[in-house]
């Protein structure tokens, strides 16, 4: 099953693909190097063919026909060692000749014979099958000088490259395939392990994340990706699972009350105005309610980050300044002294709407949190070169242990029970600076709450 | 004034039909989007209120068609998709408002009386007067019995809002998306201190206030009956 799986797999039809390319290009080389020492060695073999033949005609020329012969004859002389060259004088008929060597209109005619077809040796060292390159030079009489040449040597030489020539593309061949089966095996592995981890998160364990290995390449890149996309996938997930928990748990009761409430009231037969009054009582609960449903779903759309298209260049200044106008007007109703300082010029791409709800919701706390004769501070301004809004008062402030933990839907400190709310404030302001990629800080003010966000 | 409701959940359909009559208007009912389509563009009504999500033809093309056709009757838009970018698409299309639901009845007819009024020929003016309350948008100016009331630039619009609102109930909402142009609700009573403030720019140390608050429901400027 593997094997045929790896067989399928992209970097082994590459490979295999590459394996041909390779060794064609092997063979190509190769066989060019056999075609060239082939060509080489006759050129070779035919200038000495020349050469021996030039000799034995210098000889014909300055003492004539019997020198010649005598000449052929010592060379033909069997001297108890294999020759190289042979010689022989062939009379003036065309027939004696092979017929590879008939061509009297030209002075002399190169051909490959095997050694019998010219040279009748009867010694046992020739087997008579011999390659020879044989020279057939016609003399002025009408007689022929052929000389011929073993090439015995040289043909083993080239049988000898062009089995290394075959060999080396196979050695090549063999070897790429085995490096792709390989390569196949182990992308094949790489690929287990996420499929293998995809598997188990649809099978439920979300917690589940591809493996990483120390090497970093680029299959460690993809999972690492992955892993980030599961992490923000498990994320929303989670979120979701709050939002309905939060439903089920936080706005069981209110509404549980209210229905009591309604209950009581129809037990027994109450005046018009009692009714009314309890009436009322429902309607604003059930705003109430309301308010808190619609905060929940609005952070759950903020943090599924849906809502980009609303983005423009924004001045923190303008933007805090509208409010300002609006809760120093609180403040000072409520016996607060009230600071606004923001540097000009200092621009942020983000939501308005929702930017300016994460403020509202700051101030509507430092509002609701600090004593008559305290202070609220809004501030724009940058530090470290960062455009940071911050919002302090002087208010009971938040322990440190509790910092994180207000962030949490519904989570409101004990101290904080007496006044109205729902717990969603902060919670709306975290997801709003994530979104905005903004640090989200909360610090001592001494006394008092700053609540910074850094973008 | 006569109203149409396009909406398909019968029992909202009910209650909204209900509740209008008994605020004094004349109202016909469409259950989906094809019969509201030809309803309006053959009955003659004074607006519209459209539910987004329709049988047959969705709120919004049924927007488009009418205000392709001419129709230019006020519309509302009732749609159960809160988003800012839902907001805009909604008026994109040719809404004039936009509320989400779930509403409060008395948001519902306070935004149709603003929008009723809208194209009244009174509201191109620039002069605006309630009693002896007027208004100079040219020259930005108020006045009350002839006394000038200084205002900040947002007051000025505050008033202004409310001036053209005259004798309707403008609830919060209202006041916080149109003058300040936001879509969420501070939980804190921003409104209420500015309403205060202007109340006492205009009507402190004179005999009839014109700056009332309407319990449950919002404020409203007139002359004491």
């Amino acid at each position: 099953m593997n094997r045929i799986r790896l067989f399928r797999t992209t970097a082994f039809r590459l490979s295999l693909l590459y394996a041909c390319l390779y060794s064609l290009v092997a063979a190509a080389g190769l066989g060019f190097i056999y075609w060239s020492t082939a060509s080489h060695i006759e050129t070779q073999v035919d200038a000495r063919l020349q050469l021996e033949t030039g000799v034995l005609l210098d000889q014909y020329r300055d003492q004539a026909l019997p020198a010649l012969a005598e000449a052929i004859r010592q060379r033909n002389r069997d001297d108890g060692q294999r020759k190289i060259f042979f010689y022989r004088l062939l009379g003036t008929t065309i027939a004696e000749l092979p017929s590879a060597l008939r061509a009297p209109d030209q002075p002399r005619v190169f051909a490959n014979l095997r050694l019998r077809e010219v040279f009748p040796l009867n010694q046992p060292r020739y087997g008579g099958d011999e390659p020879v390159r044989v020279l057939a030079t016609y003399l002025p009489n009408g007689q022929v000088l052929v000389v011929g040449r073993d090439l015995n040597d040289e043909r083993q030489l080239l049988d000898h490259t062009l089995s290394v020539v075959v060999g080396v593309t196979m050695l090549t061949f063999c070897l790429v395939i085995l490096g792709s089966a390989t390569q196949g095996y182990q992308t094949l592995r790489r690929i287990d392990a996420v499929s293998r981890t995809a598997g188990e998160i649809i099978a439920g364990d979300l917690a589940r994340r591809i493996p990483i290995t120390a090497r970093d390449d680029e299959f460690d890149l993809l999972g690492r990706n992955l892993n980030a996309m599961l992490a923000r996938i498990e994320e929303l997930l989670v979120g979701m699972r709050q939002v309905t928990d939060n439903i089920a748990h936080d706005l069981r009761s209110p509404l549980n009350r209210l229905r009591n409430r309604l209950e009581v009231t129809l037990l027994e037969a109450r005046g018009a105005e009692e009714y009314r009054t309890v009436l009322a009582q429902t309607i604003a609960d059930a705003d109430a309610l309301l308010n808190t449903f619609n905060a929940l779903l609005n952070i759950a759309q903020i943090e599924a980050g849906a809502c980009r298209n609303e983005w423009t260049e924004l001045d923190l200044g303008a933007l805090t300044g509208e409010l300002a106008e609006l809760y120093e007007a609180v403040a000072e109703e409520g016996g607060i002294t009230w600071r606004y300082s923001a540097e000009p010029a200092i621009h942020i791409q983000g939501d308005r709407q929702l930017l300016a709800q994460a403020v509202s919701n700051l101030l509507d706390n430092a509002v609701k949190y600090t004593p008559a004769g305290g202070r609220i501070e809004l501030t724009v301004s940058r530090i470290d070169q960062r455009p940071t809004l911050s919002v302090a008062d002087t208010g009971p402030g938040i322990p440190a242990e509790d910092r994180e933990r207000v962030l949490e839907r519904f989570v409101r400190l004990d101290n904080a029970r007496s006044q109205p709310g729902n717990g969603l404030g902060l919670s709306l302001v975290k997801a709003v600076a994530k979104l905005h990629r903004a640090k989200l800080v909360l610090e001592d003010n001494q006394p008092g709450l700053r609540v910074s966000l850094r973008f | 004034m006569k109203l149409l409701v396009i909406e398909d959940d019968r029992a909202a359909a009910a209650y909204l039909v209900k509740g209008l009559r008994e605020s004094g208007y004349g109202v016909d009912h469409a259950a989906d989007g094809e019969d509201g389509l030809h309803m309006a563009l053959e009955g003659c009504y004074d607006a519209l209120i459209v539910d987004r999500m329709l049988p047959k033809r969705d709120g919004l093309s049924l927007i488009s068609a009418l205000r392709g056709a001419g129709v230019n009757t006020p519309v509302l838009i009732l749609s159960a998709l809160g988003g800012v970018d839902d907001r805009v698409r909604g008026l994109t299309a040719g809404g004039d408002d936009y509320l989400v639901k779930p509403y409060a009845f008395s948001e519902l007819l306070a935004r149709l009386n603003a929008l009723l009024r809208r194209l009244r020929p009174e509201q191109q003016r620039t002069l605006l007067k309630v009693g002896d309350l007027e208004l100079d948008c040219l020259k930005r100016r108020v006045t009350r019995a002839g006394q000038p009331i200084p205002l900040q630039p947002r007051e000025f619009r505050l008033l202004e809002y409310l001036m053209r609102q005259a004798g309707q109930v403008v609830t919060r909402t209202m006041l916080l998306e149109s003058v300040w142009d936001y879509h969420f609700d501070p939980q804190t009573s921003v409104i209420d201190v500015q309403i205060s403030r202007l109340r006492s720019k205009i009507d402190k140390g004179f005999a009839k206030p014109l700056l009332h608050t309407v319990r449950g429901a919002g404020y409203s400027l007139h002359e004491p009956d």
